[in-house]
């Protein structure tokens, strides 16, 4: 066993789960349930419909950050990345930024009054993140997303439209990826200011918990960031390419 | 102060062993990881603290001395601040130390962190606001306000690539990167008024 990247399609899928926890929300971002039993990783994912080499191929990459398959992730269809993309949205949407919300309110709640302010200010600090963050998801799930589904049915039924054509020159990928926010340096600015400017003992449980789960986001987005601006913006402009030459323009 | 290694260096004095424990658990409680060193008498104390030894605070719990500790200690020169744990004296130790009864985790924790991190006199370890110099202090202030480097500059009357140098040193001191990070971090420490800020 590869002990660096010790996941195949063989391996069994309990077994991805003891090797390395942090895969557990992956793992339901790609819609697997518990209660596998003794199946391997290809036929949990048989069963799921997913691929099982994207999902070894992303497993793999978040297991060990040193590991980036650019190239070979690329070739993987747009829509299967997307896929896996959006459902990162809805889990930090729906499941990360609720959880740290909460937490932060629960601290806001029962820190003594003098301490009070400061808590109100990381709190009010973290609730405009959120705005910023959801903007930044709404925008791909809304333009990007949908602009780079239409070029890959494109190519699949060879059908290209003048207004298509005309989308590509609008060069909406090269706009995405220089106004593509970087979504992890406030979650970085907020851990350091709890860790190295909040005074020590205002409820070390919660603070625990809240830096933890500030780390977990912080690592999950830099991972999906690099998904999209390593895999995704390449592979649209391959597809941008193929469609402007296919169509001779 | 004379610093072999970096950390801060904390004596503990208290004749029993679980006491000592206690005192060092507080410690790492308010999250300071100090060297340590346990003293469990007076006479070694002093010995210790004659050979020059310089710590940056003493922790001394009056179980030290089994003779009046303040008859004891008011003849020994401490070097750096020093607190007396114990019931007795608490006036008549005033000025020289901080003297502080026990009487439950709440108080404790907060005399320890005040004993530690609130600034008292010259010889005091790094605030946060003396992390920054008083210029970086200017040049923060400005950037909560949300200037841009060219009204920073003008303001201050430095050239702009100054004023790009003190906000760079200012993110590395502080660990801070954006405008907003850097706004609450004013904020906290009083370096501007919550008022002072237009959303
Ligand atoms: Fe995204
Ligand atoms: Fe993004």
């Amino acid at each position: 066993m590869n002990n660096i990247l010790p996941f195949t399609t063989k391996t069994l899928m309990a077994d991805v789960i003891h090797i390395d926890y942090r895969l557990i929300p992956i793992l339901g971002r790609f819609g697997i349930d518990y209660g596998f039993g003794n199946k391997s990783v290809i036929e949990v994912c048989e069963e799921n419909n997913i691929n099982v080499y994207f999902f070894l191929e992303i497993i793999k990459s978040f297991h060990n950050h040193q590991y980036f398959p650019q190239e070979e992730l690329q070739k993987f269809n747009a829509d299967v990345i997307i896929k896996y993309l959006s459902s990162t949205h809805q889990y930090y949407s729906e499941r990360k930024v609720p959880e740290i919300k909460e937490i932060i309110n629960t601290l806001e709640k029962s820190v003594d009054p003098e301490h009070l302010s400061k808590i109100s200010l990381l709190n009010n600090f973290f609730k405009d993140y959120i705005v910023e963050l959801l903007k930044h998801l709404e925008r791909e799930e809304k333009n990007v997303f949908p602009y780079i589904l239409k070029l890959e049915k494109s190519i699949s039924n060879k059908v290209y439209d003048v207004s298509l054509i005309h989308d590509i020159e609008g060069e909406p990928i090269e706009n995405y990826e220089q106004s593509h926010e970087n979504m992890e340096v406030k979650l970085s600015d907020l851990k350091n200011l709890i860790i190295r400017h909040l005074p020590p003992v205002i409820r070390q449980d919660l603070c625990q918990k809240l830096l933890t789960e500030l780390f977990r986001l912080e690592n999950d987005l830099k991972d999906h960031s690099r998904i999209e601006d390593k895999v995704l913006v390449p592979k649209v402009k391959q597809l941008e390419k193929q469609i402007l030459e296919e169509s001779g323009k | 102060m004379e610093n072999k290694t970096s950390k801060i260096q904390v004596i503990i004095a208290a004749k029993h062993f679980l006491y000592r424990l206690g005192l060092k658990t507080i410690i790492s409680v308010i999250g300071i990881d100090p060297e340590i060193t346990e003293i469990g008498s007076l006479s070694d104390l002093k010995s210790f603290l004659n050979k020059g030894y310089k710590p940056d605070f003493i922790i001394m719990n009056n179980d030290i001395s089994d003779e009046s500790i303040l008859d004891q200690i008011t003849a020994i020169e401490f070097p750096c601040r020093t607190m007396l744990i114990g019931d007795k004296g608490q006036e008549l130790v005033k000025g020289r130390f901080e003297a502080i009864c026990l009487e439950n985790q709440k108080e404790i924790v907060e005399k320890f962190q005040e004993f530690f991190f609130e600034p008292e006199s010259k010889q005091e370890p790094s605030t946060d606001k003396s992390l920054l110099s008083e210029r970086e202090i200017d040049v923060l202030k400005t950037v909560a306000l949300g200037l841009s480097n060219k009204e920073i500059a003008d303001k201050l009357c430095i050239s702009a690539h100054t004023v790009i140098t003190h906000r760079k040193n200012i993110t590395e001191k502080l660990g801070i990167k954006t405008i907003a990070g850097l706004t609450v971090y004013a904020i906290m420490n009083g370096i501007i008024n919550p008022e002072e800020v237009n959303q």
